[in-house]
């Protein structure tokens, strides 16, 4: 009987340890975002949205500047990046379903999508900023797009072959040629799941520094030109926080608390619109 | 399917030119940072390049290694710390959890790898570092000060900025992808095997242990080494907490850099060519490291995919 | 026929979660060393009942047992009962045969490993024993160590009868254990049940009423979770008592 006590202990300390895995995380969870929340909350104010950056170390001023480039930025990527990756997803889960280009493709894409998004900035700035010799809000919506495309495409790819067969068979048996069949019906049955892949999508180029620190670059003035620098608050909580100034500080919590929420809006969200929408 | 329609002709082409991207957006970063980093590699060639431990803007001599040697090791405490919690999670939401908090925790965990790394950065600068500095990295001294050998991996003035906090804070970004890929092929195990492991009298760690870990392998190796290619190309999360010193430190609590913080901190600062193709040299390095890595991970999930679904 | 009773059951309800009962107030004595055949159309509780012996059920949340099952004097479903201990008595093979992700020799040996025999001599011994018992041994001799996959379905199952037989348990149970086979191997396994007979104690779930009336002792005939009749499996297929049976039987419906 011995050993099976034995057994009954290790198996109790087995699992008390997934528990306490689990506690781990959680914890961690909890201390950044409690954090992050206590922090912004209180640094949260009207002028964070409406003012402009004051000089350096002067109190006072807002961010506007750069939640407005971050909006143009990201916009802008998702303008360049949900076509391509969603007319790229319809090719290979369609014309090229079950090919070995559309398999290369979509393994090529997974890979894609955990590449270092700083070697995605400097692939960029070599394109598109040293031959021009000029930052630029189009290099960072390009480089943020980049990133869009492999996961808009995989996701595109995903939900497009979700649909039944025998739907696109359905409208094929009425005469319809096969580009109507995938805008009109296969994309219809699909919407929800690709809606739901672009806005997860957005979430995650919104957060992304690192592509931005050499192509959009920085700006302390307020521009909504694409052809300049343009401020984006993840570049703006970077330089801040690795500054000198209190105020600065306080910024930088304020507006990582801005972005965290509405990343995790988002993406909260997003699970809860798939969960609803593919629940067997 | 019949193509006659030049509709249908023309939109299988503008698709077909859309996936196509990917393949040309890949080949393009290889060729453009081989070609960016050319005046580089004829510089200080492959061997040189990594194994040169100066990194000297001012004399223009550049080697890899230091960020190398950072990058390696930040990754590898992190996966270290990342690899049994991560499982250890993937355990407790597939099997240990009663059912009512089994879904609930599984999404919190991934709500983690929501979290932009800026934020994590920032947390790192501001909560984590302070802490570490004060309370964690001193009582870790009192504690191993004494034993050899692993003293030296704690020698110095614990500043908080340095490898242990940066490979702590990488090793809680990579834990949901870890944990949820696991938790996926945990869920794959057929249940009527684990029911005859019950049916023997195993517990229920032995039936994990002999049962749904050995299923599940593949899909564990690929969700390690996904997580893996992640922690090597993180550049936020670290870059406010290494401290970007460009040096091969033994002690866990010295600062140091990583390919990715080099990237990050000096690229808009580089003043010469031959400074600037070095670092796209070091992106290179990156790019080829990570690709591996990733297409490794990929072939594990795509084994084990295809075990399943026999 | 000597007949000494090897498990009672008494007035057993069981209920799923959610309270649908699933087995109505059930008595019933399985024999030792017979074999016990359980039949009834899909959905009458016959599985239900037998994962009640080895309490299967407490693997998931929110089941109910009401009543007795009486082992050696002992209420199995009673709280204090050592379900591992009471698991490595009454071994159980399933529809599916379940290899374990292992080799041949370490699925055999798996189930005394847990008991705590580590020795090298004693384990291969008694691998030995169990795949000569399962009528397994020549054909598995020469790959011991090879995957337990690379057998075909039918030696699968049979692997899964004499890992089951290794720990030497008092019951076997089998839940239709040859659905899942071609006729050929589908006889080994009957074959074989019968002459485990000698040892163990055997009940047996089937959807093949041929099957039941072939290989059983007794016979338990299930409808709705009640056990509608229990006799000796000449009697149930010859002169049934109940006129339930006696549809089921010939085909009336089921």
């Amino acid at each position: 009987m011995n050993i099976q006590k034995r057994r009954k202990i290790e198996s109790f300390l087995a699992l008390s340890f997934s528990t306490a895995a689990a506690l781990f995380g959680l914890f961690w969870l909890i201390f950044i975002l409690s954090d992050v929340v206590i922090h912004g909350a209180a640094a949260l104010n009207l002028d964070l949205f409406t003012k402009d950056p004051v000089p350096p170390g002067a109190e006072g001023g807002g961010l506007r500047n750069a939640f407005v480039g971050q909006l143009l930025i990201t916009f802008f990527a998702t303008l360049i990046g949900v076509p391509v990756g969603v007319l790229g997803g319809t090719f290979i889960a369609e014309y090229a379903r079950g090919t070995k280009f559309a398999r290369i493709i979509s393994i090529l894409s997974d890979i894609m999508v955990s590449v270092p998004s700083i070697v995605i900035g400097t692939f960029i700035y070599a394109v598109l900023v040293k031959p021009t010799g000029q930052f630029s809000g189009w290099a960072g919506a390009i480089a943020l797009a980049v990133i869009m495309i492999p996961v808009v495409l995989r996701t595109t790819e995903d939900m497009l072959s979700l649909v039944p067969w025998t739907l696109r068979e359905a409208a094929f048996a009425l005469g319809a040629p096969y580009y109507k069949v995938i805008v009109q019906v296969v994309y219809r049955g699909a919407a929800t799941g690709i809606l739901t892949g672009i806005l997860l999508s957005m979430a995650r180029v919104a957060g992304e520094t690192a592509p931005l620190l050499f192509t959009s670059f920085n700006n302390a003035f307020f521009s909504t030109n694409m052809n300049q620098p343009v401020a984006s608050l993840t570049v703006t909580i970077f330089n801040y926080a690795m500054g000198p100034y209190e105020t600065w500080h306080q910024q930088a919590w304020a507006a990582s608390f801005v972005i965290t929420i509405f990343i995790l809006i988002i993406t909260i969200l997003g699970r809860l619109l798939i969960k609803w929408r593919y629940k067997k | 399917m019949k193509r006659k329609n030049p509709f249908d002709l023309s939109f299988s082409l503008l698709t077909a030119a859309a996936s196509a991207t990917v393949l040309l957006l890949m080949a393009g970063i290889f060729i453009i940072l081989v070609k960016e980093s050319s005046l580089s590699i004829e510089k200080f060639g492959i061997y040189k390049f990594i194994t040169t431990v100066d990194w000297d803007p001012v004399k223009e001599i550049f080697g890899a290694a230091t960020s190398i040697y950072g990058t390696f090791v930040t990754t590898l405490i992190a996966m270290l710390i990342a690899i049994p919690t991560a499982i250890g999670i993937a355990i407790f939401v597939t099997e240990a959890a009663p059912n009512f908090l089994k879904g609930p925790i599984g999404s919190a965990i991934e709500l983690l790898a929501a979290i932009p790394s800026i934020i994590y950065g920032m947390w790192g600068l501001f909560t984590l570092a302070p802490l570490m500095s004060r309370y964690i990295e001193p009582s870790l001294q009192k504690a191993f000060g004494d034993v050899p050998v692993l003293n030296i991996l704690f020698q110095g003035t614990p500043m908080g900025i340095d490898i242990l906090t940066a490979s702590l804070i990488l090793s809680i970004m990579i834990i949901p992808f870890t944990a949820s890929i696991s938790r996926d092929s945990f869920n794959l195990t057929p249940a009527v095997v684990k029911e005859s492991a019950y049916a023997m009298g195993a517990t229920k760690w032995e039936v994990i242990k002999n049962i749904v870990l050995p299923y599940s392998k593949l899909g564990v190796f690929g969700g390690i080494a996904l997580s893996l290619g992640r922690a090597l190309g993180e550049t936020m999360a670290v870059a406010f907490v290494l401290g970007n010193k460009h040096h091969i430190t033994a002690s866990l609590l010295d600062p140091a850099s990583t390919i990715t913080v080099t990237l990050a901190n000096e690229f808009t600062e580089a003043d010469t060519d031959l400074y600037l193709s070095s670092l796209f040299y070091l992106a290179l390095v990156l790019f080829i490291l990570s690709f591996v890595v990733l297409a490794v991970a990929k072939f594990f999930l795509l084994r084990a995919e295809r075990r399943y679904s026999r | 026929m000597t007949t000494t009773i090897e498990l009672e059951v008494k007035g057993l309800n069981f209920y799923y979660s959610g309270k649908t009962q699933a087995l109505k107030n059930i008595n019933l004595p399985i024999y030792s060393r017979q074999v016990t055949a359980l039949i009834g159309p899909s959905g009458c509780g016959k599985t239900t009942l037998l994962r009640c012996f080895n309490r299967m059920h407490d693997l998931y949340p929110g089941n109910m047992y009401e009543g007795e099952i009486l082992h050696e004097g002992r209420n199995i479903l009673s709280n204090e009962n050592d379900l591992i201990r009471l698991r490595s008595r009454i071994g159980m093979v399933f529809q599916k045969p379940t290899p374990f992700p292992m080799t041949i020799f370490d699925n055999i040996a798996y189930g005394l490993k847990l008991k705590g025999i580590k020795k090298r001599a004693e384990l291969a011994e008694r691998v030995e024993k169990a795949l000569k018992h399962a009528a397994l041994w020549n054909e598995a001799k020469d790959k011991l160590n090879a995957s337990a996959y690379d057998l075909s379905g039918g030696q699968q199952q049979r692997l899964v009868i004499a890992r089951a037989l290794a720990v030497e348990p008092d019951v076997l149970l089998f839940d239709e254990p040859t659905s899942a086979l071609d006729p050929i191997s589908t006889g080994k396994i009957e074959e074989l049940i019968m002459h485990l007979k000698n040892e163990v104690t055997i009940i047996i779930v089937t959807h093949n009423m041929q099957q039941a009336a072939r290989i059983s002792d007794m016979t338990g005939f299930m409808m709705l979770g009640d056990l509608v009749e229990f006799d000796h499996t000449q009697k149930i297929f010859t002169a049934p008592s109940e006129k339930l049976t006696e549809d089921y039987i010939t085909g009336r419906f089921g």
